[in-house]
């Protein structure tokens, strides 16, 4: 039981850091990207080859994985966010489905639909993080970083300037800031920081394929943000423990086994669409509603 | 710092809504534009700030070709402009709304500490400075209609464009609007004022322009304007008597 509730928490560490990358896209600077789960990917098979040829340092690792996931989603953006709204969403899909088809490809790479497997235990200083109770610390240290990163960033000119392009961006224009630039620098932020997630999951899995990195995953981190409330840094963490955790809780549901995921599946629809039409400003308005409530 | 702008023409579809405007609007001076819906008033605030593009002529200000520039452009060389449906950022503080307009057109700063000097300043000169963590959504029209202004106020701009600042504002929230603008004036600024309540374009012009489908019917002091018969007929709705001082009230059609 203790080893089940480690992992899950492992796993739900990785989705809150991919939720507030994702939440630096959607939530601060109205970008709606479905093709988060690429920068996901990238991250977590550069780490995988750094790893498998070069080091297993922890730190280093992460660092070439957000250099280069970075600069790869600097490049997709340039052309992606030449369109807007509807048309980049399509856009975003369209980058996605390339992506997957070059992780499953790209065999030399990434090891096609094999996957790269027996990828090193992560070493942070030296030490080898062997036990699933020391990788969900150094989940957690990566996510205080991540946090402590956002709130700068969200607290700088930058981040309020980004904030003011997504609430009306004729008028961010006419205060003299640069839509094209800012959005920029947001999509490289997000990606750079969907790599962390990414390196710490090619580590603790040991083992990376196609199958984790797909177009459903980059819809599923979307929901995270969206459920939980996009622009706020706890919308994602709660957006991330729903998704996460809440199918887990309906395997504890006395359903005979057979029915088991059909129940899962419809519990979870519905939970979605109640949440979205009572919360539409997410999770993390259920504070603000029930204050509102009792006066 | 004066504004001038020389032979603009724009047309939509074939439809000229800027017609040949040569205008010079006069440095520490509130110079506001009149005329029907539909006259090119808006029209011409988005070409001087860059939002459309003209079809030809040019504009200067403080001698510098602002002609082509974008709006990001024209805002640096020191031209702001407020918009008749507001655009606050409404999911963002009074504050934050505020340090927007104030910082670095650049944009990627991630490190300096936000200047509230300047912001309190300018919060308190609105009168919204207890309500500066309040979200912007959550203020009143009028309050909404202060954070407008103080938002153009805070980027130090020259010279400011606004349009419609005063509508449906009354009493005291028109006196602190009035004393605004002479405040602004008095400190050297330049004004282009749209304004549809004629006793405000009265009480703050030193010039107004008359616009009508797309050219200056006319121009002049507040008294020369209101006391035409013509432009009384035609916008003012009134009729003008041997003074010419019969007073036309809130008659914008």
């Amino acid at each position: 039981m203790l080893a089940y509730l480690l992992n899950l928490a492992i796993l739900l560490g990785i989705a809150v850091i991919l939720a507030w990358s994702l939440n630096v896209l959607i939530g601060f600077a109205g970008i709606f990207s479905v093709m988060h789960a690429v920068f996901y990917g990238v991250g977590a098979y550069v780490a995988a080859q750094f790893a498998l040829h070069v080091s297993s340092d922890f730190v280093l690792s992460t660092m070439v994985a957000m250099i280069v996931t970075g600069a790869l989603a600097f490049l997709v953006a340039v052309p992606v966010l030449r369109v807007r709204e509807e048309y980049f969403v399509v856009a975003a899909i369209g980058f996605q489905m390339v992506a997957s088809t070059i992780f499953i490809t790209w065999e030399s790479a990434t090891g096609g639909m094999g996957g790269l497997t027996g990828i090193p235990p992560a070493k942070v200083f030296g030490f080898e993080l062997i036990s699933p109770a020391a990788y969900l610390v150094l989940t957690l240290v990566c996510a205080l970083i991540c946090v402590l990163a956002l709130l700068a960033v969200v607290r700088s000119p930058f981040g309020r300037a980004l904030k003011a392009l997504r609430d009306d961006e004729t008028a961010a224009i006419a205060l003299g800031k640069h839509p094209v630039k800012l959005r920029l620098i947001a999509t490289t932020i997000g990606g750079a920081m969907a790599a962390i997630g990414g390196s710490l999951y090619a580590f603790y899995v040991s083992f990376v394929n196609p199958e984790s990195f797909t177009l459903d995953y980059s819809v599923l981190l979307m929901a995270m943000v969206i459920i939980g409330g996009a622009g706020s840094l706890l919308g994602p963490v709660l957006g991330a423990l729903f998704i996460t955790v809440f199918p887990a809780l309906l395997n504890f549901l006395q359903v005979p086994s057979s029915v088991l995921g059909p129940v899962q599946q419809i519990v979870y629809g519905m939970m979605i669409v109640l949440l979205m039409l009572f919360m539409p400003e997410g999770l993390v308005s259920a504070g603000k509603l029930i204050s509102r409530r009792r006066k | 710092m004066s504004l001038a702008l020389n032979e603009l023409y724009k047309s939509f579809g074939g439809n000229q809504v800027i017609n040949g405007v040569t205008l010079q609007i006069e440095d520490r001076k509130v110079t506001s534009l009149v005329g029907p819906n539909g006259a090119g008033k808006t029209t011409l605030f988005n070409i001087v700030t860059g939002f459309i593009a003209v079809d030809r002529g040019t504009i200067h200000f403080a001698g510098r070709d602002l002609s082509g520039l974008t709006p990001q452009a024209i805002k640096r060389h020191g031209l702001a402009r407020t918009f008749q449906n507001l655009r606050l950022f409404l999911d963002m503080t009074v504050r934050e709304n505020v340090l927007v307009a104030l910082e670095s057109d650049m944009s990627v700063n991630f490190w300096s500490r936000a200047n509230l000097g300047p912001v309190e300043r300018v919060l308190r000169q609105v009168g919204l400075w207890e309500q500066r963590e309040k979200m912007a959504g959550e203020l009143s029209y009028a309050e909404r209609k202060f954070l407008s202004l103080a938002r153009v106020l805070a980027t130090g701009a020259p010279c400011l464009l606004l349009d419609e600042p005063a509508s449906g504002l009354d009493g005291p929230s028109l006196r602190l609007f009035h004393e605004l603008i002479r405040e602004f004036k008095n400190g050297g600024g330049t004004v282009l004022l749209i304004e549809h309540n004629l006793d405000i374009v009265r009480d703050v012009s030193d010039r107004i322009v008359f616009l009508d489908k797309g050219r200056i019917a006319a121009a002049g002091t507040p008294d020369e304007i209101f006391s035409n018969p013509v432009l009384g007929e035609l916008y003012f709705g009134v009729r003008v008597g041997a003074t010419g001082r019969e007073g036309p009230g809130h008659a914008a059609r």
